[in-house]
């Protein structure tokens, strides 16, 4: 009883409905929800789902629950110990907005893998000639796992990725280049750098530490640790290897 | 059975008001936020200096269980050491080992909001008192040995968007605060409560009301929804017996359309009685300003003379790229001069109004301006070394994409009007200690840094300066020259300005980081 008697002392407005009143093919209610969401959350999240300095709304994974019900709550109530504070809007308004954030889902699953080459050849040049293999598996530390890649990426992302890598490089993957004051140059993973030292994940997987006293020159390249595959693949290779990442990447 | 036998090591001396308006001549303690009423934020402790600093070593540490930031000032007094926690908790420790001598932990309510975390800064103390400002925003009395509630006042009703996040300014028998909330359309006021009972006395509204000076700065009833809110602790001289607040951002942030006017007394300082809240002055460092460039820095007073004549001045380095010396008698603009990278003004005219450029407010497609949006500096603390003579403070450099948008008010909602972007610019972002003349605001040493820093500076009569990182390191500088004497690496970001305080006759030096509070000392 006291705790029914404090969830209604503190929700002003209370949660009536377990899911969502509205639909995506409610243009009205999507629009009111888009504005909504230009007032509360764009400060965090971006307009787009993904530029902000919150969670990446513009996903199928939820941390946090995906169910609508769970939705609301985040919404709602916020994230305890987060920036993320709870919201006072109306219920009918939260659905409306989580309407909005289930756009940026229907987009992101949208973008669904379908590539015309053949996967059993895109396996081999994967673990053979293109040394894919050597960076993405799961035990590799120079790249990513590639498993199950084409359930959350499009097609268009993972042929740019092979034929341009230096065109958007993941946060956790940034190339260092360095050169000692004994002259040694090490090009590798970075994963620290701050205000007197320096750490990377070199060619053979060994973490190699520096402090900043030790260093000539440290330059941060907006370069791929990964190579380009434009000229060393040919065109129907590289859409062999899409057509292998589609049906489930390496395994 | 323990605590019992600890309660001795409590303090039994009051906290007189002689010793408030005597806080630097014993820096053995600690007495208020900014360590005293100029808010200098320096010791006189002269233990710890340029050629022993390299000995520092860590004397004890306290683990608070929270992952929101740790924003705390701690204050000491004859032994014993007050803390708060987010969101309003306030622990009792012995200054000497540590050891926690009690706790008051309030619940919050699930929405209590604030725009940028649950933080504390920090608490005031008098007589057998502590005070907090809470984020739901009341104001709490607890008794300083036991932690016992003795009066908790509401200062206002939470829910559209009030909050109270900064450590409460001690004057006489009044502890004034005032309420943060300038992304939620509130309108900010500074409150004065009576020490023994918790009575309002006074309360200034920093958005003035019909018929009140400065109303017609607001078009229409944006006034309503105006913000201007206070979230660092304000100074005071009491000769003049005036107290000092900066005061933050008018609403909403970055779209200034509904609100023409110059919107007094947002980004200002203003100079209120200590004794009626009567406010004497006022100076707005931005008027009308739609980056989110709120005055809610600490406002040093300093007595010096000023083109050949001893003038009481008031010096700022404020978040819109501009450092500050002004009358503090009068309010009288004396001098001003860019101390970081800025675009939108071409420079302060003579009464200190900044000379707009063309074409550096907020738009719709996002416009680079700087500084950025957390400003040249921004809350945490700068100090002025009577030792050296120089002010210090921590520097952002680098600009904002600033986005204008829509704004509907509806209470305990965002009302931004717009938004920001820091990562597509942050190229040229680098972070620095500068320590400026502070006559004339012109740099004489800098201590550059990787990052921007959310760590204030402490400088101490022993020659140094302590400052902190975004990426952990705690240091210790030259006073005189910048540079690098010791660092440590506490493990999280440093979100807090050092003070220090002498434990059994040695100095000690105390700094939040990540969820800890570390005591570094020689002995
Ligand atoms: C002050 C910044 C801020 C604002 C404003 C904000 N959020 Fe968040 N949000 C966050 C952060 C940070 C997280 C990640 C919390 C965590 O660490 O789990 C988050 C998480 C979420 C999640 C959970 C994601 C998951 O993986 O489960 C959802 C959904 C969400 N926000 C939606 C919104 C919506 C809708 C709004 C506007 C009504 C909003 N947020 C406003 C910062 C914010
Ligand atoms: C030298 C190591 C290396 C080799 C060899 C390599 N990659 Fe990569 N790859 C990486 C790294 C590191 C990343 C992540 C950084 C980035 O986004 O550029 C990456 C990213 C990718 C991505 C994008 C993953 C995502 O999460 O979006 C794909 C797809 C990919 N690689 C495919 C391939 C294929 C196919 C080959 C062989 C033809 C290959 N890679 C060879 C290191 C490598």
């Amino acid at each position: 009883m006291r705790l029914l008697f404090a969830l209604l002392a503190t929700g002003v407005y209370a949660q009536t409905r377990e899911s969502n009143p509205y639909s995506l093919k409610d243009a009205a209610a999507l629009a009111h929800g888009k504005q909504l969401y230009s007032y509360y959350c764009v400060f965090c999240h971006g307009m787009d789902g993904v530029s902000g300095r919150g969670a990446q709304l513009a996903s199928t994974y939820r941390k946090h629950g995906s169910s609508d019900r769970e939705m609301y709550r985040t919404i709602a109530d916020g994230v305890p110990g987060t920036e993320m504070s709870g919201h006072w809007i109306d219920e009918d308004e939260i659905w409306k907005i989580v309407l909005f954030v289930r756009q940026f889902e229907a987009g992101a699953a949208a973008k669904r893998c379908a590539a015309p080459g053949d996967a059993a050849r895109g396996e081999s040049i994967f673990n053979g000639k293109g040394g894919c293999r050597n960076c993405h598996s799961k035990t590799s530390r120079l790249g990513p796992d590639l498993a199950g890649i084409g359930a959350s990426r499009s097609i268009e992302h993972l042929r740019e990725s092979i034929v341009e890598p230096d065109k958007a490089i993941s946060r956790a993957y940034r190339v260092a280049r360095l050169k000692t004051v004994n002259g040694e140059s090490v090009r590798g993973i970075l994963l620290n750098q701050d205000e007197y030292t320096v750490h990377v994940l070199d060619a053979a997987e060994r973490i190699r530490s520096f402090r900043r006293t030790q260093l000539a020159e440290l330059a941060l390249p907006k370069e791929s640790p990964m190579p380009s595959y434009a000229k060393t693949l040919q065109a129907s290779e590289i859409d062999d290897v899409l057509a292998f990442l589609c049906a489930g990447g390496s395994r | 059975m323990k605590w019992f036998l600890l309660l001795p090591i409590v303090a039994s001396a009051q906290v007189t008001n002689q010793q408030l308006l005597n806080a630097s001549k014993a820096p053995e303690n600690w007495l208020m936020y900014s360590g005293d009423y100029r808010s200098m934020r320096h010791s006189g402790l002269t233990e710890i200096t340029p050629a022993n600093a390299g000995k520092l070593t860590l004397q004890w540490a306290y683990q608070a269980k929270i992952v929101e930031k740790f924003e705390t000032t701690p204050v000491v007094v004859d032994g014993v050491m007050y803390i708060t926690l987010p969101p309003s908790d306030v622990v009792a420790l012995d200054a000497a080992t540590g050891v926690r001598l009690w706790e008051y932990k309030r619940r919050m309510p699930p929405k209590a909001q604030v725009c940028c975390g649950q933080v504390n800064r920090g608490v005031a103390v008098h007589g057998e008192r502590v005070f907090i400002a809470t984020v739901d925003a009341h104001m709490v009395a607890l008794d300083r040995k036991t932690g016992r509630v003795l009066w908790d006042t509401e200062m206002t009703d939470y829910k559209p968007g009030y909050s109270g996040t900064h450590a409460p300014l001690m004057v006489k028998d009044k502890v004034i605060a005032g309420v943060a909330g300038g992304e939620y359309g509130i309108r900010g006021f500074i409150d004065a409560y009576d020490v023994a009972t918790g009575v309002r006395k006074w309360r200034f509204y920093t958005v003035p009301g019909p018929g009140e000076f400065g109303h017609d700065t607001w078009a229409g009833d944006s006034w309503k929804t105006g913000g201007a809110p206070l979230w660092i602790t304000g100074s005071y001289d009491p000769e003049l017996n005036l107290t000092y607040w900066g005061t933050g951002n008018p609403g909403p942030d970055w779209n200034g359309d509904v609100r023409k006017g110059d919107n007094l007394f947002s980004c200002s300082v203003v100079a209120l009685d200590a004794d009626t809240g009567e406010r004497k002055w006022h100076f707005q460092f931005t008027p009308h300003d739609e980056h989110d460039w709120d005055a809610t820095q600490i406002m040093t007073l300093l007595d010096r003379p000023i083109r050949g004549r001893d003038r009481k001045v008031l010096v700022t380095a404020n978040r819109n790229g501009f450092y500050y010396v002004l009358d503090r008698a009068t309010g009288e603009f004396l001098h001003g001069k860019a101390y970081v990278k800025q675009t939108w003004a071409e420079g302060l005219d003579d009464r200190g109004r900044p000379i707009r450029r063309p074409g550096k407010l907020p738009t719709a497609e996002g416009n680079h301006v700087y500084p950025q949006v957390a400003g040249g500096t921004n809350w945490n603390s700068p100090s002025y070394s009577p030792v050296t003579d120089l002010f210090y403070v921590p520097v952002r450099e680098g600009g904002s994409l600033y986005y204008k948008g829509a704004a509907d008010y509806k209470p305990g909602r965002r009302f931004q009007g717009g938004f920001f972007n820091n990562e597509q610019v942050a190229h040229d972002w680098y972070g620095a200690v500068r320590a400026l003349d502070p006559s004339t605001g012109e740099m004489k040493w800098e201590h550059r840094l990787q990052v921007p820093p959310w760590a204030g500076v402490l400088s101490t009569a022993g020659g140094v300066v302590f400052a902190g990182t975004d990426d952990g390191y705690f240091k210790a500088l030259d006073a005189s020259t910048g540079r690098d004497l010791w660092n440590v690496n506490l493990g999280g970001r440093v979100i807090a300005s050092p003070m220090s305080f002498a434990a059994g006759g040695a100095q000690r030096v105390a700094i939040a980081a990540g969820s800890g509070l570390f005591v570094f000392g020689l002995r």
